[in-house]
Parts: C-alpha cells; structure tokens; sequence
C-alpha cells in the first residue's frame, strides 16, 4: 500500500477539514465502543479474560519460531502448502505464482490486512487478473479506489449517501438511503465473483500450531465463500499470528469479538485444515498459506516486543479521542490508531512516520481496553525516545527539551526563569487576562487562547507569606550537585 | 499527619491559588502541610517526549524533596501518576528502586487523599453553582480518580453536579501534543467543551490544571467569556468560607 | 539462504536462542462447568435467540419434517430443501416437503443440516465438512435450518474441540463454528441481517 504516513501534520488538516468525514466520524464512531461496554456487562470476569489473553499470545512469542516450525509441520502433513515471504513484494510474487500454476483468472478475497501491506491487489489486476473484494466494506472501498480507514470497518469513513453514490455509478442503480437494500446490492453483485472464482484469498486470523489449520472469523459469511468454492484457497497472514492449541484459539475467541464489535461471538468461526477431503462434494483442492514477516521479527525481543500480541480487534482505535477526530486515513498505511501509531513507525522504519508517535496524549485509553494487555502508550514514548536519541527531532525540540530539564534540576535558576517568565506572560496579556499569540507556540494559539498567569508564581508567594508569618524564613537556592548526591545516600 | 505538597510546575507558574487551595484543604483535613522549597516538576513533560532523563533525574530530586513525609500530596492526577512510574525507571538498581517504591505509595492525587487517606474527612462548606466534572485520563485510568472529586463536590451545600457527555473522553492536553498537533486537541477540546456547555453548567471543573487550560483555552476563543473554568480545589476551599447551613 | 531460513534466523536472535527442541503443550483446558442439561438448554436457547436464530424444540427426530413444515408455513417459505445425506432416512413427503440429499446450487433456497454439537456459552452451531457434509448446505440458501440434539450440547467451545478430537480421526478439512444469520455493520454501524450467508438460521433441538 502507498505509504502516506510521512505527511501526517497535512493528511490530519486535510481530514480534519473534511465536514462529510467529520460527520460520519462523530455519528458512526462511537457505536463499536457502546457495544463493547454493553458486551462486557454479560461476561464475569472480563479482566481474567485479558490476562489470559495476555499471557497466550506472550508465551507464543517466547517460543514463536518452535510454533512456527510445529505450524508448518502439521500444515504440510494436511496438504497444505506453507509459504515464507520476507517482504510484502515477495509474499505478493509468491501469491502470483500459485496463481499462474493453477492457470487463475478470477480472485476473490476476503479481509486481509498482510495484503494490504502488500498491495497484493494491484499487483494481481496487473498480472491480468480480476480481484474482487468481498468484504463489504472492503468492496465499498475497491469501487472508491481508496484505502481502508479502519481494522475491521473499513469504510467506517463512508455514509450511506457516497455508498449509495458509488453503487450507482457502477451497477447502475438507482439511488436509495435504505442500508439493508444497499447491502442487499452488493449481495447479489458479489454472489456470481463467489460462484465464478478460482481462487480465494483470506488473511488468517490466527494460524493453529497444534493442527495446521488457518482460522478465519467473519461475520458476513464471505471467509466460508472464499474458502469453500474456488478450487485454490491462499490464506496470507503475518507470522505472529500464530497459537499452540485449540483450547487457546478458545480463549482468544472470547476476548477478539467483545473487544473488536461487542458480539459475544463472530457470527462464523472457521478453522481450515488442509484440502478437499477425497470423494467430498466442497473445498479447495489446493491449500496455501503465505507467513509473511514484512518487519516482524525485527521486533522481537527488542523494546517493541510486546506491539507483536495483537490480535487486530480495533478496540484502542474505536476508543482512541485522536483516532475518532482525524480518522483512519490520516496515519498514511494499513493500521491506523494507536496500533498503527507503533506498527507503522515499527515496519516501515521510525523515519518514515515520525508524527505517529507523537500523535497521542497518551490517555490510555487504548491501553485498559487492548484484549492483550499492550501497553500502547509505553510503546509510543518508546518510540518518541528513540526519535530523540536518533536525532530525528527538530533541532529546537531537542534544544528546548534540555534547557527544561537543566532548570527544573536547579530549583534556583527554575524560580527564577519562572517568576520572569510568568512576568513576562502577564505582560503580554491583555485586559481579558488572555494571550491570543504567543511567539513559538502557535499551535497552541491557532485555535485556543492561553489563560494568563494569575500572579506571581506559587512559591513566590507562598516564600513571603511564610516569611510574613515567621514560619519558614530560609530561601534555598540549588544545592551543589555534590550536596544532591549526599542527600540521596543513606 | 506530616504532608508534603507537591504543587507542580503548572500551578506554580499559572495558577497559585490551586496551591493555596490545597494548603486550605488538608490543613481543614487535620494535615501539618510543608512545601519543599526545591522542588519544581515531575518530569513529565520532557519524559512524554522521550527524554528518559528527565523522568529519571527529576525522580531522584523528588526522593530527595519527599522522601521525609508522612505523604505527599499534588492537585494533579497526572503528577502523581507520573511519580507513580518512577521505580519502572529505576530497574538496574534494586536498592533505590525499593527506597522508590515506599515513597511514591505514599503519594496521593488530592481529591483522593481528602477523601481515602486524610486524618479527619473535609467538610465542605457551602457554595451556590451547578458543575460539570471533567475526568483527566492519567487520574482516572491509572489510580482511579473518579468518585472522590465527585463525592466532595457533592457534599458541598449548594453545588449542584451535571454530568457531560463522554466526561471520561480526553480534552486534548497530552501536554506537548497540545502544540505539535494543535489541530487535533483544539477539536478535542472543542468537543468538551460543547458537551460540558450542554450541561448547562456555571463552572467546568476538573484536578489537573493542563486539562483546564486548554478546556479555557478553547472556551474563552468560542468566545464564551463567562462559564468558569476551574480546579476542584479551588472550588471546595471557595466554599470553606461559607459555613454549610441548618437544613430546615 | 531461504527466506524461511533467513525469517526463523532473525526469530531466534530476537529470542536470543536456538530453537527448542520441544515446548510443553500449553495446558489450558477449561473443566466444564458440570451443570444440568437443563441449564445449558435454557443458556444456549436464550444465546441463539439473541444472536438472531429461530429455536423450536421437538421430541424425537421424526418429529422433524413436521417442525420444519411448521417454520416454513409461518415464513411462507417454499416446501423445498436440500439436505444433508444422513437426513434421507427421516420422512419428508408426509410432511409436505420435497428434500434432494446434495450440494446446494446458488438457487436453492432452504439448506437443512445436522450438527455436530452446540455450544451453550454463545449459542453456537459447530458444523465440520466431511463426504457425506456438505459445507456450503449451511452457506449457500438463504434460510439454513439445523438439526441439534440435545445431548449433543456442550457448555463451552473447548469441550467441543475435545468431543471433535474423541470422535474424529482428525481435525476435519473445515470446522464451522456459526452463530445466527450472517450480518453485516459495514454501512454507518447499522447491523444488516442477511449478508452473504444464511438470512434465516433455525435450530431445531430434537430431544
Ligand atoms: S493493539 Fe490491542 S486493542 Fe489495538 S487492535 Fe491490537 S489487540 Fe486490539
């Protein structure tokens, strides 16, 4: 996928003044959050769930080239044919080949975001190929030629009125603004590409160690389609997707739905083992899984290890404040919100999306949600610290950064900076006791005024009031370094 | 009960009388108050922008400011809760981050040592006002700050509390965030502040004064000169000049 | 080098280690919850229910062909089905009914099918191919009615992997867990019944 990432500040203006966008942000963002508050009620222990959840997909990484290794095993036992590619462009040249072999002309695919890494669509249309998108969301987007803006709604930035719009211009149709009619238009142009396809692709939610199997999780029922009626099945997924065993497949089961769209359940779990059983009337004859690293292991082990849990449910971005005002297409690749803020920094290289780290106030509120337990704002100062010590901050950042910390740890010299610096704000103020502009900060000025300090600082007054009230009369200035470190022995 | 006040660096410089409210209120609330004089911030606003230094440095002056107290008490969810991380920065050494932990277990968002840990309860006196509660992400999400600032504003005769919408949603602080990415957190704080006008409210209150300016901020350039913007603590040591009357 | 080489090689020096030679199989087994039938029948209808499934219970399998005459009357659904083989045996025509033991076609319209178990913690279907269970029968029709006896319900779904691993020789080629009609949020969050899979799905719990 084109990489936008690096022109975060610009996409951001863009969205943020885009009034149809902001209005489908505001009216359909919240929904998946209310549904998960609502889903959780049901569930006892929601929390045992997460640190279940947690501790699965932590133990898996410990060992993810042991299960890796079992996966393929088992997976080959079946017939399955198990692909490695280092890259996006060759798990794409990989999925071209197969296609080739098999003599393929019609595509199917249902939701995957590894292809989405890869771009794999343009790179089959010009192979000569049809491809056709079938999730619903998903084929809203192939006909508007744009990218998803969302893990699993991927055309949460859209209103009925532009799907409307668009199935009009290509099935010609006429307009309407009922949803289940504009659903019903898609089911029946996508039934015949079902029928008619010869091979499908998937992503794979989670790949089963212990058995070799690929597990898909839809809720429209296209992964069975894509699955269960061409002749080759190709499932492309990353390789951290992995888990040992059913039981923990499970676990997992409880907390991506809940977490992802407050559904108890997915409508349709399915777990693929392998190719068409002999004399059996359905399934594909060929079976293929592409384990794609494009950046992963990279991770492992390092300061981002724990970015690699996810088990892509959307939660942090339905709950995310930042996510919910810019959308989707600002953060400029496949993973948006806070998840992408740390992934695409993590895949593409730190200097291809330097504004994503910084794109939070660290609220957390994806954090108490992540089914995982990633600590996601932990992850994005990591990040922000490596944009620091790599000097890949502008050089006043990194300038202004030190001067601060030198004066906070010389209380005399921070008074003192302090009580001119309030003076000086005070002055600059006007009769509202409001600054409008303030040099270097019209970031903040643009859009909001800066209160003015209310007097002299705190500790000013508070140094003449004890005095005024013979308590505490000694003004302390910094002590030496020396003196410090003497203060901190026993 | 020996407090040590951590003021931080915001009400120092912009709003002193949050200081002076804080001194009021745990004074009223049985507490002998001290505020080293050494100290300046916690470190936050350099260690959120990836100056790891920051945090750990800054943490070992306030060892060395707090270390004595019986607790040490902040008017900010978000200081105590970056005093909270600091043993996390002290891993290699296992002695001080012991000496880290004793301290920082001690060290309380205000409205929560007023209402769980203060050697007598604060009894709020009387003001005459509706509010709208402003909930800031580090207080509420990393120690729970949620009903204590509620419970005392509720015993406070004559204050009347309306819930906005999505109280619990970010105003668009995030400290830095709020000038590198001004666009986005002048239209989160423009969301805020609309949900808390919806209230109808006389004040915005919240218990960090980062919140509270940018909530101003935005406030003041809508062009809304009137509704207050203010520190829970400011609040509730207004309303101790106002003894609470007989009910009738 | 391959690239699998060159991925499992970047793994190990991520992980600081070759790779084990063996890893204990994580035991996370859940033991069921040992609760009366009664009490997962009650759980997994009032699941299905709100998972948007139709539930009708009747008492012994031949009572099936008049259950599902009953559903398709009030739907006003046509009296023509495709079935799963194993279903031949029961009697249809008395009923009314007209049902082909094999693969459905995009055309046919009503899909019935045994199951393998029920789960009562979602209110889920567990259906797995095999020659004689054809997959798209609970895919392809519009309305897919499925046959569930009641001793075949299990509480949670690692006691229907553990049941699938007793009496199957292995993992079947497709194991399908479903739950309700398919759906789709996909237009402004509004949920839409009726996406590409089954409109309709109706357990009927035999027992
Ligand atoms: S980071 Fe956590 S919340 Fe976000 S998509 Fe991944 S698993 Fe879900």
């Amino acid at each position: 996928m084109k990489i936008r990432s690096e022109q975060f500040k610009g996409n951001v203006r863009k969205q943020l003044a885009d009034e149809a966008l902001q209005s489908n942000l505001s009216r359909f963002g919240g929904g998946f959050a209310d549904r998960r508050r609502d889903a959780l009620v049901k569930v006892d222990d929601f929390e045992a769930l997460r640190d279940r959840g947690a501790s699965i997909r932590a133990e898996v990484l410990e060992n993810l080239d042991y299960w890796l290794l079992k996966f393929e095993a088992e997976a080959q036992r079946r017939g399955t044919q198990v692909h490695w590619a280092e890259t996006g462009a060759e798990a794409n040249q990989i999925l071209l080949n197969i296609a080739r072999n098999a003599g393929v002309q019609r595509v199917v695919k249902s939701k995957s975001m590894v292809s989405e890494e890869s771009g794999l669509n343009e790179v089959l249309t010009e192979a000569g190929m049809t491809v056709t998108e079938t999730d619903l969301g998903e084929y809203i987007l192939q006909l508007a030629n744009e990218p998803p803006s969302h893990i699993i709604a991927p055309a949460i930035h859209k209103s009925r009125d532009e799907v409307s719009a668009l199935f009009e211009k290509h099935h010609g149709t006429p307009r309407t603004d009922d949803i289940p009619s504009l659903c019903e238009e898609a089911r029946g142009q996508l039934r015949p590409h079902f029928l008619a396809a010869d091979m499908g692709v998937s992503g794979g939610n989670f790949l089963i160690a212990e058995t070799g199997s690929v597990t898909i999780v839809t809720n429209e029922g296209n992964g069975r389609m894509v699955t269960t009626l061409p002749r080759v099945h190709v499932a492309m997924t990353g390789i951290e997707k992995v888990l040992p065993t059913l039981e923990d497949l499970s676990a997992i089961l409880r907390l991506l739905p809940r977490s992802a769209t407050g559904q108890d359940i997915t409508n349709y779990v399915s777990i693929l083992t392998g190719v068409r059983d002999e004399g059996a009337m359905d399934g594909p004859q060929e079976n293929h899984v592409i384990l794609v690293d494009n950046g992963r292991s990279r991770l492992l082990g390092g300061d981002l290890h724990d970015a690699l849990r996810c088990i892509r449910c959307g939660a942090c971005m339905n709950h995310c404040p930042v996510y919910q005002n810019i959308g989707g297409h600002a953060y400029g690749w496949v993973y948006p919100g806070p998840i992408g803020a740390i992934l695409t920094p993590a895949f593409l290289g730190l200097e291809k999306a330097l504004d994503l780290p910084q794109a939070s106030t660290l609220c957390a509120a994806c954090e108490v949600v992540c089914p995982v337990r990633i600590p996601l704002p932990d992850l994005m100062r990591v990040l922000r610290e490596k944009e620091l010590t790599q000097g890949l901050r502008p050089w006043h950042e990194r300038l202004s950064i030190r001067l601060w910390r030198w004066l906070a740890l010389h209380p005399g010299w921070y008074a003192f900076a302090a009580r001119w610096g309030t003076r000086l704000l005070r002055g600059m103020a006007g009769s509202d006791r409001l600054l409008h502009t303030l040099p270097g900060l019209d970031g903040w000025t643009e859009g909001r005024d800066m209160p003015a300090p209310q007097g002299e600082t705190f500790r000013d007054q508070w140094r003449k009031k004890q005095a005024a009230e013979r308590k505490i009369i000694p003004i302390r200035l910094d002590p030496s370094p020396s003196e410090k470190k003497a203060g901190l022995k026993k | 009960m020996r407090i040590g006040l951590f003021v931080t660096c915001l009400v120092d410089a912009m709003r002193p009388s949050i200081g002076f409210a804080s001194v009021s209120l745990l004074e009223a609330a049985g507490c002998e108050v001290t505020i080293p004089d050494t100290q300046t911030c916690c470190g936050q606003p350099g260690f959120n922008s990836g100056d790891r230094p920051s945090g750990i440095q800054l943490g070992l002056a306030f060892l060395r400011d707090f270390e004595g107290f019986d607790a040490i008490v902040a008017p900010s969810g978000s200081c105590i809760g970056m005093i909270h991380d600091y043993p996390t920065l002290f891993k290699d050494d296992l002695a001080l981050q012991a000496r880290l932990n004793v301290l920082t277990a001690k060290c309380y968002e205000l409205t929560d040592f007023l209402v769980n840990h203060a050697p007598k309860p604060l009894s709020p006196g009387r003001l005459s006002m509706t509010v709208s509660y402003h909930d800031s992400c580090t207080g509420l999400r990393q120690l729970e700050i949620k009903s204590q600032p509620r419970f005392l504003l509720q015993q406070t005769q004559g204050v009347e509390l309306r819930e906005m919408k999505d109280a619990e949603i970010c105003c668009g602080f995030g400290g830095s965030f709020s000038i590198k990415l001004g666009d986005i957190a002048t239209q989160m704080a423009d969301k805020k502040c609309a949900h808390a006008l919806e209230t109808g409210c006389d004040a915005i209150v919240g218990g960090d004064l980062g919140c509270l300016l940018n909530i101003e901020g935005r406030l003041r350039r809508r062009g809304d000169p009137h509704t207050q913007v203010k520190h829970v603590a400011e609040l509730l040591a207004e309303s101790l000049v106002n003894p609470q009357l007989e009910k009738s | 080098m391959s690239a699998r080489d060159r991925i499992l090689e970047r793994v190990r020096a991520g992980l600081k280690r070759p790779t084990p030679v063996s890893v204990a199989r994580p035991d996370r087994s859940l033991a069921p919850m040992a609760r009366p039938v009664s009490h997962l029948l009650n759980d997994f209808i009032a699941r299905a229910e709100s998972l948007q499934s139709t539930v009708a219970q009747v008492a012994n399998l031949n009572a099936v062909p008049a259950a599902v005459a009953e559903y398709l009357q009030a739907q006003g659904l046509p009296r023509k089905s495709v079935i799963w083989p194993s279903l031949k045996a029961l009697d249809w025509f008395s009923s009314g009914l007209t049902a082909e033991a094999r693969p459905p076609v995009s055309e046919d319209r009503l899909g019935i099918t045994e199951t393998f178990c029920g789960i009562a913690e979602t209110g889920t279907l567990l259906l797995h191919s095999g020659v004689d269970h054809f997959s798209t029968t609970s895919l392809l029709p519009e309305t897919h009615i499925a046959i569930l006896r009641v001793d075949r319900l299990v509480e949670r779904m690692e006691q229907a992997f553990a049941l699938m691993q007793s009496e199957l020789d292995q993992l079947p080629r497709a194991t399908n867990f479903i739950s309700g009609p398919s759906r789709t949020a996909d237009i402004e969050q509004t949920i839409v019944i009726g996406a590409h899979g089954p409109r309709r799905v109706h357990i009927i719990l035999v027992g």
